[in-house]
C-alpha cells in the first residue's frame, strides 16, 4: 500500500510540476521555496545561477560538503563509485538519470519541495535557497554521464517509488 | 470489519496535494486526470475479531512476564526481561531439525525490512510488519484473526526504513510504537484500539520502531530520530490509560548535570535516540535502556565533549525514571556507533566469584561486561574480526581512539567496523545459560568516513557526513555469527556467511540456533559448534527476529523474511532480492 502511495505521489508531483493545477486555489501545504526564477541567490541576475556557481570552486565545495552532510549517508550514495546492485529508494544522483527532471531548476525544485510519500522531505525553507543552488551545482559538477545517457533528460518513471 | 479508512483516501489526499500547485506553474491539463474532486469508497484499515481470540487464557500477568518465554509463550521482544532470547523448547535438536518443514506462511503485504519479533500468547501470534500493520494470527495455522493497519502520514521522517520490531503484551493489551511517533494499545482479543498517544511530533524527526517493554502496570518505550538531531527520551505510560507517567531525557538541558559535555548549545540538537528495547532486572528493580548516536552523526566539530548520554546504557528507577547510573561506551562518537545493541543481564562467575553483569556486543566492535548493580566497567574484548577505530579500551572502559579514524573531508583511511556495526540494534542476539555463550550476528565491513556540513533545522536530516561504503561496494562485506564466552570474552566459534548477517537469532534448549541470512535463507546452526545444520530458501533478505514456541507438543519456529534495499545495499548485503515481507513458520511432523 505504501509503495503504491509513494508511486502515485511521485506521479502526482510530476503531473503538478509539468502541468496543471486545477481544483484547489491555495498553494501546497508544504511551503518551501519560491519558484527558482523568483529567488536568484546572491546576485541580481535572474534565472539559473548554476553556470555561475560552477565557475566558483568554493561554491561547488560548499555544495559538496552540504550534500555529504545532509543528503549522502543513509539516502543518496556519494558520487564515486556508483553502487552496484539494487538501487535504494533514494536514487543515485550522479548518473544523469534524475527521476523528476534534471534541469537545474527541476533539481532545485525537487530538493525544495521534497517527494511526498518517500523519505525525501522538503528542504526549502530549511536549507537557504542559495545553498540549495550550490548543491545543484555540485551535483552537476560531480555527475559523470555515460555516453548513451543525455543530461537533463527527464527519466521515465521508475519501476519502484 | 468496522473501521473504514485510509488506503484509498490517503492516496486521493496525496494526489490532491500534489495537484494543488499554484496556478503559476500550470501549463496544460495532465492527461487522464479529472478536474473534479474524486470521492472513492474508503478502504478498511482494521478488521476486528468476530469473537474474542485467545480467550482460553486470562490476561498476561506480571508473574508470566517475569518468567519470560516458556514452552508455549513468547511474551517479549527479548524473550524475557534479561533479553536472553532463549527458548526452553527442547524438541529441535541437531538430529531433528533436518525434518523441519513449512507449517504455514503469511504475507505482510508491505515492503521494507520485516524486522518484527512475533509474540505468542494463548495460541495467538501477534506480529508487526513494516509500515505498522499489526496482525493477530492463529499460531498453529496462520489463520488471520484480526488486523489493524495504522494510517500513516506521507511525510514520515525515517532515516533507515519503515521498520517495526514488534509489540509488547501485558494484561489484555498489546502495544505498538508507530513510525509517526505514537504509541497505540489494542485489546489482544479483538484488535480494538484502547488508546493512542503521541510520543512526539514526527515532523521534528521522531519515529517509533522498537517493541515497547511492559513491567507491571507501566509500558516503556524509546524513540528514534538521531539522524535528525531530535532529542532522545525514554517514556513510561500507564498500561490502562495511556497516560504518561514519566519521561527521562537522554540529553541534559541547560543547567543540568552533563550538559557541560556538549560544547556551546550543541546539546539542543544532540540526538541520542533510544530506538531499541530495554531490559529489566527484578533483583535490583532496575530498568536498563540504551542510547544511540549523538547528532550530527559524523561531524563532531560543534559538539566537543563526551556528549552524554549518547552511546550509553542508563540504569533507571522503573517507577520514576530517575537515573541511578550510566556508562558510556563511545564518548564523542563520530562514527554512528549507537550504543544500543542488545543488553544481556547475565549471572555468571568471574575470577571465581559470582557476578551480576550486563553483557553487550556493542556496535563499535567490542563486547562489554559491566557490573549491573554499580555500572562499573569490568572488561571489553573485540568480537568482530576487523576493528581499527580504536587501539583498545582502557582500564576505565574508555576507548583509545585512533586519530586516523576520525572523519575527514576527503577520507582515505579504511575504518572498521562499519557505521552499522558489528552488531546493530535492529537485530537481536541470544544467550544460552547452558553454554554461557552470547550469539551475536554481525556485519564485517570497513568504510571511509567523510565529513560534511551539518545544518540543523527540525525535521530535516542532520548527519554531518557520510560513510563511503568501500567494502560493500567492492563486495567485500561479509557476515558472522560469533559465539562469545561471557566468562572470558573469547570467541568460541564463528559461523561465516558470504554477506552481512543482519537478522536476529533465537537459541533453544535443544541446542539449535535459528536465524536468517541475506541469501534469503532460514538457517539452523549448532549452538555448540556453529555448524550449519539446515536451511530453507524463504526468498527475502533476512532482517527479522525469529522465535520458537511449542503447541500441542509440536515445536514451531517463526522466521520473518524480507529486506529493504535502502539499507541492505548500503551494508553490502542482498543486492538483487525483491522486497516484500513474508512470515515463515516451520515445524516438525
Amino acid at each position: 500500500m505504501r509503495k503504491t502511495l509513494g508511486l502515485l505521489g511521485v506521479a502526482g508531483l510530476i503531473a503538478a510540476s509539468t502541468a496543471v493545477a486545477m481544483s484547489r486555489a491555495e498553494p501546497p501545504a508544504a511551503p518551501t521555496a519560491a519558484p527558482p526564477a523568483a529567488s536568484p541567490p546572491g546576485s541580481a541576475e535572474s534565472g539559473d545561477p548554476v553556470p555561475r556557481l560552477l565557475q566558483s570552486p568554493d561554491d561547488v565545495a560548499r555544495g559538496k560538503a552540504l550534500f555529504t552532510g545532509t543528503c549522502a549517508a543513509y539516502c543518496h550514495r556519494p558520487s564515486q563509485p556508483e553502487p552496484a546492485g539494487a538501487a535504494a529508494d533514494a536514487p543515485f544522483l550522479f548518473g544523469c538519470n534524475w527521476r523528476l527532471g534534471g534541469s537545474n531548476e527541476q533539481l532545485f525544485r525537487t530538493i525544495s519541495h521534497g517527494v511526498p510519500g518517500t523519505r525525501m522531505v522538503p528542504f526549502g525553507g530549511a536549507i537557504p535557497d542559495d545553498d540549495i543552488w550550490r548543491i545543484v551545482a555540485y551535483l552537476k559538477a560531480a555527475t559523470q554521464c555515460k555516453p548513451q545517457s543525455s543530461a537533463g533528460k527527464v527519466a521515465a518513471l521508475p519501476a519502484r517509488g | 470489519m468496522m473501521d473504514f479508512r485510509a488506503g484509498v483516501l490517503g492516496i486521493a489526499a496525496v494526489m490532491a496535494l500534489a495537484l494543488a500547485a499554484p496556478p503559476s506553474r500550470a501549463a496544460e491539463p495532465a492527461p487522464g486526470v479529472a478536474d473534479a474532486e474524486v470521492k472513492l469508497p474508503a478502504a478498511p484499515t482494521a478488521w476486528y475479531a468476530a469473537k474474542p481470540v485467545g480467550a482460553a487464557v486470562g490476561p498476561v500477568t506480571a508473574a508470566q512476564l517475569a518468567k519470560g518465554a516458556d514452552k508455549t509463550h513468547w511474551l517479549t521482544y527479548g524473550g524475557d526481561y534479561r533479553n536472553f532470547r532463549h527458548s526452553p523448547v527442547a524438541g529441535l535438536t541437531p538430529a531433528s531439525v533436518r525434518r523441519l518443514h513449512v507449517a504455514w506462511s503469511a504475507p505482510t503485504g508491505t515492503t521494507g525490512q520485516f524486522e518484527g519479533s512475533p509474540v505468542v500468547y494463548g495460541g495467538v501470534m501477534y506480529v508487526t510488519t513494516s509500515y505498522n500493520r499489526l496482525l493477530a494470527l492463529d499460531a498453529r495455522t496462520g489463520e488471520i484473526l484480526w488486523r489493524y493497519d495504522v494510517k500513516l502520514p506521507d511525510d514520515l521522517r525515517l532515516c533507515c526504513g519503515p521498520a517495526n520490531r514488534g509489540v509488547a503484551i501485558g494484561g489484555d493489551r498489546v502495544v505498538m510504537a508507530t513510525l509517526d511517533a505514537r504509541l497505540m494499545a489494542f485489546d489482544r482479543k479483538t484488535g480494538k484500539l484502547a488508546w493512542n498517544v503521541a510520543l512526539a511530533d514526527y515532523k521534528e524527526g521522531y519515529s517509533g520502531t522498537a517493541a515497547p517493554l511492559i513491567v507491571g502496570k507501566l509500558v516503556y518505550t524509546g524513540i528514534a530520530g538521531g539522524e535528525f538531531g531530535a532529542l532522545g527520551f525514554i517514556d513510561a505510560y500507564d498500561l490502562d490509560t495511556g497516560k504518561r507517567v514519566w519521561r527521562q531525557k537522554t540529553v541534559p538541558g541547560a543547567g543540568e548535570p552533563g550538559v557541560e559535555t556538549w560544547a556551546g548549545e550543541s546539546w539542543k540538537s544532540g540526538g541520542s535516540p533510544t530506538w531499541t528495547t530495554g531490559a529489566y532486572d527484578r533483583e535490583t528493580n532496575t530498568l536498563f535502556w540504551t542510547v544511540g548516536n549523538p547528532s550530527p552523526d559524523w561531524n563532531g566539530d560543534k559538539r566537543a565533549g563526551d556528549n552524554l548520554y549518547s552511546d550509553s546504557v542508563l540504569a533507571l528507577d522503573p517507577l520514576t525514571g530517575k537515573l541511578k547510573w550510566h556508562f558510556q561506551f563511545t564518548p564523542h562518537d563520530v562514527w554512528d556507533y549507537d550504543g544500543n545493541t542488545q543488553l544481556f543481564l547475565v549471572d555468571t562467575v568471574l575470577d571465581g566469584k559470582p557476578a551480576k553483569v550486563i553483557a553487550q556486543p556493542n556496535r563499535n566492535g567490542y563486547f562489554y561486561l559491566l557490573d549491573r548493580v554499580t555500572g562499573r566497567f569490568l572488561r571489553a574484548s573485540q568480537y568482530v574480526e576487523q576493528l581499527t577505530w580504536a587501539k583498545g579500551i582502557d582500564a576505565k572502559g574508555r576507548p583509545i581512539v585512533d586519530p586516523a579514524a576520525m572523519p575527514q573531508d576527503n577520507p582515505s583511511a579504511r575504518v572498521c567496523p562499519s557505521n552499522l556495526g558489528g552488531m546493530n540494534g535492529s537485530w537481536t542476539g541470544a544467550y544460552d545459560p547452558a553454554t554461557g555463550l552470547v550469539y551475536a550476528p554481525s556485519i564485517e565491513a570497513c568504510q571511509q568516513y567523510a565529513k560534511g556540513i551539518a545544518v540543523y533545522v527540525k525535521g530535516i536530516p542532520f548527519m554531518g557526513g557520510a560513510p563511503n561504503t568501500v567494502d560493500a561496494n567492492a563486495g567485500k562485506a561479509y557476515g558472522l555469527v560469533s559465539a562469545i564466552d561471557v566468562k572470558t570474552g573469547k570467541v568460541k566459534w564463528r559461523y561465516r556467511d558470504p554477506r552481512p548477517m543482519m537478522a536476529g537469532v533465537v537459541s533453544t534448549a535443544g541446542g539449535v540456533l535459528f536465524t536468517s541470512n541475506q541469501e534469503g535463507q532460514a538457517l539452523a546452526l549448532d549452538q555448540a559448534t556453529g555448524k550449519r545444520l539446515w536451511s530453507f530458501r524463504m526468498g527475502g533478505g533476512g532482517r527479522g527476529q525469529p522465535i520458537v514456541y511449542e503447541l500441542d507438543g509440536k515445536p514451531y519456529v517463526a522466521i520473518p523474511s524480507g529486506g529493504w534495499a535502502g539499507l541492505d545495499s548500503f551494508a553490502g548485503a542482498a543486492s538483487n532480492l525483491p522486497e516484500g515481507g513474508q512470515l515463515f513458520v516451520f515445524s516438525l511432523d
